[in-house]
Parts: C-alpha cells; sequence; structure tokens
C-alpha cells in the first residue's frame, strides 16, 4: 500500500498548465494535427510555385489589373486572404470544437473530471495546449511564405520583416478569438463542427458582405481592423464592398477582440462547470 | 459508524428514462459492495457518488460533504471507472504520474508514487510500455494504480474486475480487501455476486433504479444457490479446458463459442478456486479473460421484487 501524503491543492494556475502538459502531446501529435498540417502546407506550396514561376527567367512578376505588385503586397493577401480568413478559422473550429468533445468522444474526461481541479481549469489548460498547438502548426508555414513571397519583384526580407512580426500577432489573436468562441460552441451545442463550419464559412462572409450592424457579430470584422496591409481592389465587386467597409479601428478592434475572448472563454467555463457529461457505455 | 456516502431520496432521471429511483442508503466504512444486473442503476449511482452527474432530486454527500461541484473533494477520492478509456500514446507510467500531478503532486512524487501505484498492482515490468499495447486486463490494473495512487481516503470502483483474468482477479480481490483494513473506505461495484463476496459480506442490492436489499451477503447468497452461474472462458485451449472441468461435478453444462467455454456451476466458489489453480498453473494453455454474463443474477433479482 502507498503511505499517505500531505499535498495541497493545486492553484486554479497550477491545474491549468498542469492540463496543458497533459494535453499538448496529444493534441500535437493527433490526427488532427496532421490533416490540419497538411492544410497549413497549402499556402507554402502556393507560395514556393508564386516564387518559381515569378524568376526573371519565366516572368516580368504579377499584376493584378495591369499594376504589378510586390511582394509585401502579395503577402499580405496571403496573409488575409488564406490565413486570416481561412486556415485561421478553420483551426479554430477543428480544435476549439474538440477540447472538451474529444475528451467525451474518447471517454477519458472522467479522468480530469475527478480530480481536485475546477473543471473550468481543465477547459483553460486545454485552450491554452490549443494555441500553443496551432502556432507551432502556423507559425513555420507562415514564415516559409514570407520568405518565398517577399522577394518577388525585388522586394527585401529584411524591410518587410515589422510587417511579418505584426502579422504573426494577427493570426495569435485571430487564433485566440476563434479558439475561444468555437471553444464555448463546442461546450455548449451537440453538433459543434457543423456549426462551427456555418458561423466561419456561412454567416461571416454573408455578414461581412453587406453593410449595418450585424458584421459586428463575427471575428472577421475586427480582425480586419488589425490588419496592416492595403487590400487591393482587383475587380468591380471589391471596389464595391470598400465602399461599404467601415473597419473599426485598430483600438476597438484590439480591445473587442479582447473583450470577444475572455467572454466566451468564461461562459465557456461555466457551461463546462456545470454540465453534465454522460458518456454512453 | 460514520457513513463514508449518504444519499437521501436521491433520484437521476435521464429525459423521460429513470436511471435511480428514490435511493436512501447508508455506506459504512469498510469495504461495500454495490451489486446489481446491468442497467440497473449502479453506474448511474456511481456516476453520481463521484460527482460527475448532479442528483435531479434528493442529496448525496461522500465524507461527509456534497460532491457536485466540489473539487476539492477528489482530493480524497479515488474512482476506477467501468470504461475502457485511455490515452492509448501515453505509457503507464507518464499516464499515472501525470494524473497524480493534477492532485497537487510535483513531478518527482508523481513519479516515484505513480511507480509505486504500478507495482502495487503487479504492472511495473510494463510500465514504460504504451497503454495502447496494453491486454484488458493490464488496462484494467492500470485504471486501478491511478486511482489508488493518491492514497485515497474512499476508493470507488466500478466494475474493477471485468476482463481480469484469474490471476490478476485474485490479486486485484486482496488489494481491494487490503485497502478496506486500513481504515480507508472502498464502494465497490460488479453484477456478479461471487466477485462482490470474496471481497466483503456487505452488500447493497440495486435493480430498476431502487434499492431492494442492503446487509449481508450471506442472506443473499443462500438464495443465489438455487440458481446456476454461468462463465464465460475465453483461453487458448477452451476444449481441454472444458475436460478438466467435467471432472468434477460442480459443472452443470457446458456451450463451446470461438475461443471460449461458457460453464454453468451450481457451486461458482469450487469452481472459481478450481479455475484459479488451473490458470496458475498453465497446464492447459493461458486463459485470457473470464466474464459472467448475469443473466443467473437477474434471476435472483426477480425473485427478490416478487410480491
Amino acid at each position: 500500500m502507498i503511505e499517505q501524503a500531505q499535498v495541497g491543492l493545486p492553484t486554479p494556475m497550477a491545474s491549468t498548465l498542469r492540463i496543458v502538459d497533459l494535453s499538448l502531446g496529444q493534441m500535437l501529435w493527433s490526427r488532427r494535427s496532421v490533416f490540419l498540417g497538411l492544410l497549413v502546407g497549402g499556402p507554402v506550396v502556393l507560395a514556393l510555385a508564386i516564387r518559381v514561376l515569378t524568376t526573371p527567367e519565366l516572368t516580368s512578376g504579377i499584376r493584378v489589373t495591369g499594376v504589378q505588385v510586390d511582394g509585401a503586397s502579395l503577402f499580405g493577401v496571403m496573409i488575409w486572404l488564406l490565413y486570416i480568413r481561412f486556415v485561421v478559422p478553420v483551426l479554430g473550429i477543428f480544435y476549439g470544437t474538440a477540447l472538451i468533445a474529444d475528451e467525451v468522444d474518447d471517454k477519458t474526461i472522467t479522468y480530469l473530471f475527478t480530480r481536485p481541479i475546477p473543471r473550468d481549469a481543465v477547459l483553460m489548460g486545454k485552450y491554452l495546449a490549443y494555441l500553443i498547438c496551432t502556432t507551432l502548426l502556423v507559425l513555420p508555414s507562415v514564415v516559409l511564405v514570407y520568405f518565398f513571397v517577399i522577394p518577388v519583384n525585388g522586394g527585401h526580407i529584411g524591410e518587410a520583416f515589422p510587417s511579418l512580426v505584426v502579422d504573426l500577432g494577427v493570426i495569435a489573436v485571430g487564433l485566440a478569438a476563434y479558439g475561444s468562441v468555437f471553444a464555448l460552441i463546442g461546450a455548449r451545442l451537440r453538433r459543434p463542427l457543423v456549426v462551427g463550419l456555418v458561423f466561419a464559412f456561412g454567416w461571416e462572409p454573408a455578414v461581412l458582405l453587406f453593410p449595418g450592424y450585424l458584421k459586428r457579430l463575427t471575428v472577421g470584422y475586427y480582425l480586419q481592423g488589425l490588419v496592416p496591409h492595403t487590400m487591393p481592389q482587383d475587380s468591380t465587386l471589391s471596389a464595391w464592398m470598400q465602399m461599404f467597409t467601415d473597419t473599426p479601428t485598430l483600438a476597438a478592434s484590439l480591445g473587442s477582440l479582447v473583450l470577444l475572448t475572455l467572454g466566451s472563454l468564461w461562459l465557456a467555463g461555466r457551461v463546462v462547470d456545470r454540465r453534465e457529461y454522460v458518456l454512453e457505455q | 459508524m460514520t457513513a463514508v456516502v449518504h444519499a437521501d431520496h436521491l433520484s437521476k432521471w435521464y429525459g423521460q428514462v429513470i436511471g435511480l429511483n428514490d435511493v436512501t442508503l447508508s455506506v459504512p466504512a469498510g469495504v461495500t459492495g454495490l451489486l446489481g444486473p446491468n442497467g440497473s442503476g449502479k453506474s448511474t449511482f456511481m456516476k453520481l457518488v463521484t460527482g460527475q452527474l448532479a442528483p435531479s432530486t434528493g442529496t448525496v454527500t461522500v465524507l461527509g460533504e456534497p460532491i457536485w461541484r466540489n473539487p476539492a473533494l477528489y482530493q480524497r477520492l479515488g474512482f476506477c471507472p467501468e470504461q475502457d478509456a485511455f490515452y492509448e500514446r501515453m505509457t503507464g507510467l507518464d499516464w499515472v504520474s501525470a494524473l497524480l500531478r493534477l492532485n497537487g503532486f510535483d513531478e518527482a512524487r508523481a513519479l516515484d508514487r505513480a511507480r509505486r501505484a504500478l507495482e502495487l498492482v503487479d504492472l511495473s515490468d510494463a510500465s514504460n510500455k504504451k497503454i495502447g499495447a496494453y491486454s484488458k486486463g493490464m488496462r484494467q490494473r492500470v485504471k486501478m494504480a491511478q486511482a489508488v495512487a493518491h492514497d485515497p481516503e474512499l476508493l470507488i470502483l466500478d466494475e474493477p474486475l471485468a476482463g481480469m483474468d484469474p490471476i490478476a482477479r485474485r490479486r486485484m480481490i486482496k488489494l481491494i480487501k487490503e485497502w478496506g483494513i486500513g481504515g480507508r473506505s472502498v464502494m465497490v461495484s460488479s453484477h456478479i455476486l461471487h466477485e462482490i463476496e470474496s471481497m466483503t459480506p456487505n452488500i447493497l442490492l440495486i435493480n430498476q433504479g431502487r434499492l431492494i436489499a442492503e446487509g449481508d451477503i450471506h442472506q443473499i447468497r443462500d438464495l443465489i444457490d438455487e440458481h446456476p452461474h454461468t462463465v464465460h472462458i475465453r483461453a487458448d485451449h477452451p476444449r481441454q479446458l472444458a475436460r478438466a472441468f467435467l471432472a468434477e461435478d460442480d459443472v452443470l453444462s457446458l456451450k463451446f463459442e470461438e475461443q471460449a467455454v461458457v460453464v454453468q456451476t451450481a457451486r461458482p466458489d469450487s469452481f472459481y478456486a478450481r479455475l484459479t489453480s488451473i490458470a496458475a498453473s498453465g497446464e492447459l494453455g493461458a486463459i485470457h479473460e473470464v466474464t459472467s454474463p448475469d443473466d443467473n443474477l437477474q434471476a435472483v433479482f426477480q425473485y427478490l421484487v416478487k410480491p
């Protein structure tokens, strides 16, 4: 028999960090990460293709409506369209909705919920593990895209470096915001993946197209206020859209995203704390 | 004696389905068996006692405190759930020590305790193997290790012997009995009367969500002798085993299934004793799994609830 040991209750912070420790490896080496790793590899392949096809021997560069686009602009477009509007929400959906759902499906939630740690610390720990895991997935991809795309049309890697840092920051904020919203959806709803996909690729793009207040109920609207790049006006539709675009200020965007993230996490924690998880035998 | 678990008019509904119906009981210190056929409400009761579910009506207290939304109480509880669920890619040692860290142990102490817990359930040799590569019996034992590793005052075990081979089963029964001796308490559920009987004379009988009897097992035991006990044995050589079983008169009937033999016995005590010695000798090949369907137990319950 193991002798009795006096040990104090772990603090909420210590509990959270221990859940991070337990969950990170599981998350990183999951089939989901392999699949999403391939997804974040897509922009890298595209960037490589652009780099190869824009070598002076093959072409005189990339032009949009007759205007030559430099590497930094191209990188900005890729960050906005590929990462912030696509990769970040997809990562948020697939990891965020599964933070607790995976443990319930695998029936391992019992081991976490019968330990002397608050349930919201379990959620918080899994959320932090998600942030680390997705950052580790996205960071190399963005950096590689940067190195491939910036030199297009004679851009200098060193000059555009501050923009890379800002873009990485925006992506991190996006991952945090989308992750928290989808964590709430995952904690509250029965089919969180479907709801998450509808939110990110149905509701958000649809609402962002039109003027009015509804767009304030999206994450994308606030992320738009953080993006440092000027979007190219390459079509009538985008020019028309630009007329109705009211981009919030940087401070308003950041403040709203922080509030959205903290609010969603608090609500998700409340749901997890009060919910009964009936595991099917 | 102080009750370690107390339920007062405890009920649990799953929508329109009732899982537990107005149960009032007190579980004394020591080892207590919770007995009932599958679907009787045992698991619902276990989930209420471990704070995984909230009561629909009534109250449940564990070690004198309400358990629902009271995480601090888990410092004093160890729970071995029924489900065969793990972080398959982790080793047994990593898993048990990671769970111990959630109890507040630092890394070094968690590792030390995890090693000793695995030793206690005879898994030291496999402690660095991935859980995904464990046999069913080993998985049961590693589950038990995580439950005892932090030395809880109350150990709650949901069907802990399911799927174990006879030798591991004997060891586990010994461990449970010893745990109850050292001033700690154990609540163990099973649908097999014989298993519970080997651990404790103190039982709670649940059927169809209701508590139908509590107290001394021997009174119940007399009833079960009127009903044959069914044992399903998965082994390398079921036919050779069957031949050995037929040598004694405690076997009523035999049936073969794929890599298994199903035995009906009128005297489970002597049959299980014989089975354990056959398994220990290894002469008739390996015995991988011993399970008992609960049809015969259901018959006893029907008898008990007969008006």
